[in-house]
């Protein structure tokens, strides 16, 4: 009886993963985004994999041991939802959920929020080892741009 | 002389050898929420079955960055849930983190003191509103009369992330033991236990692995826990011992507009003497919940969920539990399934409203676990609602 039950649950779960994913085809356009790091940062390349794994906390030192301080702007910032939909391939909430768990558990910390680019682009360029994104249109100086390699 | 003793010199140096202001160290976050609940045709919020206000949580916690390897984290929470669990504040995790390795594609990592269950899917954060699907969490897994055994250990837990071509894994693994309160000894042996139950050794391991650039989650997690109760003078239990162990699966998709949740488990669960000299009780449960949630808007979230539990999997429908008590304990104390729908609305910056409706066949996962109340519970169907208002920072 309760197998029975598991099975019939168990299909309809996966139409509906399906259903989900081609849900997920129509996507809207979003503006381009640029990564941008302090200067001290020896790195000039990321790949997406490890721009998710800075992002979501899990990197926190880059390859010279120096440590990581990552910016972003809020959640409902059209910055912040391109960047995390197109560069690291993330649903903000997607990002918000894993920031949760490190801050409301003990894990670890979240990133610093910052409330416009223009304090992005100043915070970054006063901390070494520090990463944030900008608008592709916004100009900057006194910070470096990282190119994101596409796998 | 005593505003420079070694402790405090020590912090001061700390804060200066790590060349950062004391705010760059420390982070304070926190939660504040309020509910209204009731359950009713069940003791599981309140013996009368009112409408209730026992649905509070409120959390502050701290991390304090000693140095590029040491950090402390500790939070404190007051708790109110009626009979699903102990009232009253408590802290809910306290422990040093410490690096061993931090490289850009591993960390590993130590965390010594009162830690967090990790093991689980909503199990780190099972008290903090704004990050669970629902207020009143999947009752197979996230079993409420067992809760503060499942809330984590005192004790040590280790963690390694890793990257490589298959995706991100996690590994956790945990060592220690609780200690059950008074009123969770009652909730799981009944309000006449006047002995006590001691958490003896608990060990948990769970992995996680995210394929490559996906939305996609797996993960597994096994754990084993003993337990020892000592009779007390007059008591109606005997000196006894209990183990449970149990094997989890669990997935995650995170789409767009829609995310699904699944967690199923097996649960071994071996009793011997307590109910009586010679007794002897070894049963597998099952349990598992399917969960979808819609994101209706960016601030608009819809859930569903069907969450199922078999006491014991070779009597699905509890008639053995009805033949041995010779017809006093109904069989719908060997299951429970349960129907939930729910919503929620973040109407303000980090304030947000949730609602939701139970509708549940069985008691089988309603306190007291080894002797039912036959009283309060005395119907095999019965419904809950909720409506918690939380604010985060």
């Amino acid at each position: 009886m309760l197998q029975m039950k598991y099975f019939i649950i168990f299909c309809v779960f996966w139409i509906c993963i399906f259903a989900g994913i081609r849900s997920e085809a129509a996507q809207s356009q979003f503006q381009k985004v640029k990564v941008i790091v302090n200067t001290s940062v020896p790195a000039s390349t990321v790949s997406e994999q490890q721009i998710r794994r800075i992002f979501s906390m899990r990197q926190t030192v880059w390859a010279n041991n120096q440590s990581i301080t990552v910016f972003v702007l809020d959640k409902k910032h059209q910055v912040h939802q391109a960047f995390s939909t197109n560069t690291l391939g993330m649903f903000p909430y997607q990002l918000e959920r894993v920031w949760n768990k490190l801050v409301y558990s003990g894990l670890g910390e979240e990133p610093i929020k910052v409330n416009s680019e223009q304090e992005m682009l100043d915070r970054i360029s006063r901390n070494p080892g520090s990463i944030g994104y900008i608008n592709s249109n916004t100009e900057y100086e006194n910070v470096k741009v990282l190119k994101v390699i596409k796998e | 002389m005593k505003l420079l003793s070694p402790y405090r010199i020590y912090i001061l140096c700390c804060i200066f050898i790590s060349g950062q202001g004391f705010s760059d160290s420390l982070k304070v976050h926190g939660f504040v929420s309020q509910g209204i609940v009731q359950a009713v045709d069940s003791n599981f919020v309140d013996d009368d079955e009112d409408v209730s206000f026992k649905l509070t949580e409120v959390g502050l916690n701290a991390s304090y960055r000693i140095n590029n390897n040491l950090r402390v984290a500790g939070q404190g929470v007051y708790l109110n849930g009626g009979n699903r669990y102990p009232e009253g504040l408590r802290i809910d995790y306290l422990f040093l983190d410490w690096q061993l390795l931090n490289s850009p594609n591993w960390k590993v990592k130590a965390q010594i003191g009162r830690n967090k269950n990790y093991h689980w899917l909503y199990s780190s954060t099972r008290d903090v509103p704004h990050t669970r699907p629902s207020i009143v969490l999947p009752q197979s897994l996230y079993f409420d009369a067992f809760r503060d055994v499942a809330l984590g250990v005192d004790g040590l837990v280790l963690i390694a992330t890793t990257d490589n071509d298959f995706g991100e894994w996690d590994v956790n693994f945990s060592i220690g033991k609780s200690k059950i309160s008074k009123q969770e000894q009652q909730n799981l042996l009944g309000k006449s236990v006047i002995g006590e139950l001691n958490h003896e050794i608990d060990k948990q391991f769970s992995l996680y692995w995210r394929p490559k650039l996906s939305n996609m989650q797996w993960g597994i997690s096994i754990l084993d826990a003993d337990f020892k109760y000592d009779q007390a003078l007059g008591d109606t239990f005997f000196d006894g011992d209990e183990t449970s162990q149990r094997v989890m699966f669990n997935m995650l998709y995170q789409g767009e507009k829609w995310e699904f949740a699944s967690e199923i488990m097996k649960e071994r669960v071996i009793v011997n003497n307590l109910l009586f000299p010679g007794y002897k009780s070894d049963a597998t449960g099952e349990g598992g919940y399917l969960q979808s949630r819609f994101f209706a808007t960016p601030d608009v979230t819809l859930m569903a969920r069907l969450d199922l539990y078999d006491r014991d999997r070779k009597d699905r429908q509890g008639s053995q539990i009805e033949l041995l008590s010779g017809g006093m304990v109904p069989g719908y104390f060997g299951y429970m399934d349960q129907a939930t729908v729910g919503a929620s609305w973040l109407f303000s910056k980090n304030i947000q409203i949730q609602a939701e409706y139970h509708r549940v066949k069985g008691t089988s996962r309603l306190a007291p676990f080894f002797t039912p109340d036959l009283i309060a519970n005395d119907s095999k169907y019965w419904s809950m609602w909720a409506v918690q208002l939380m604010y985060w920072f």
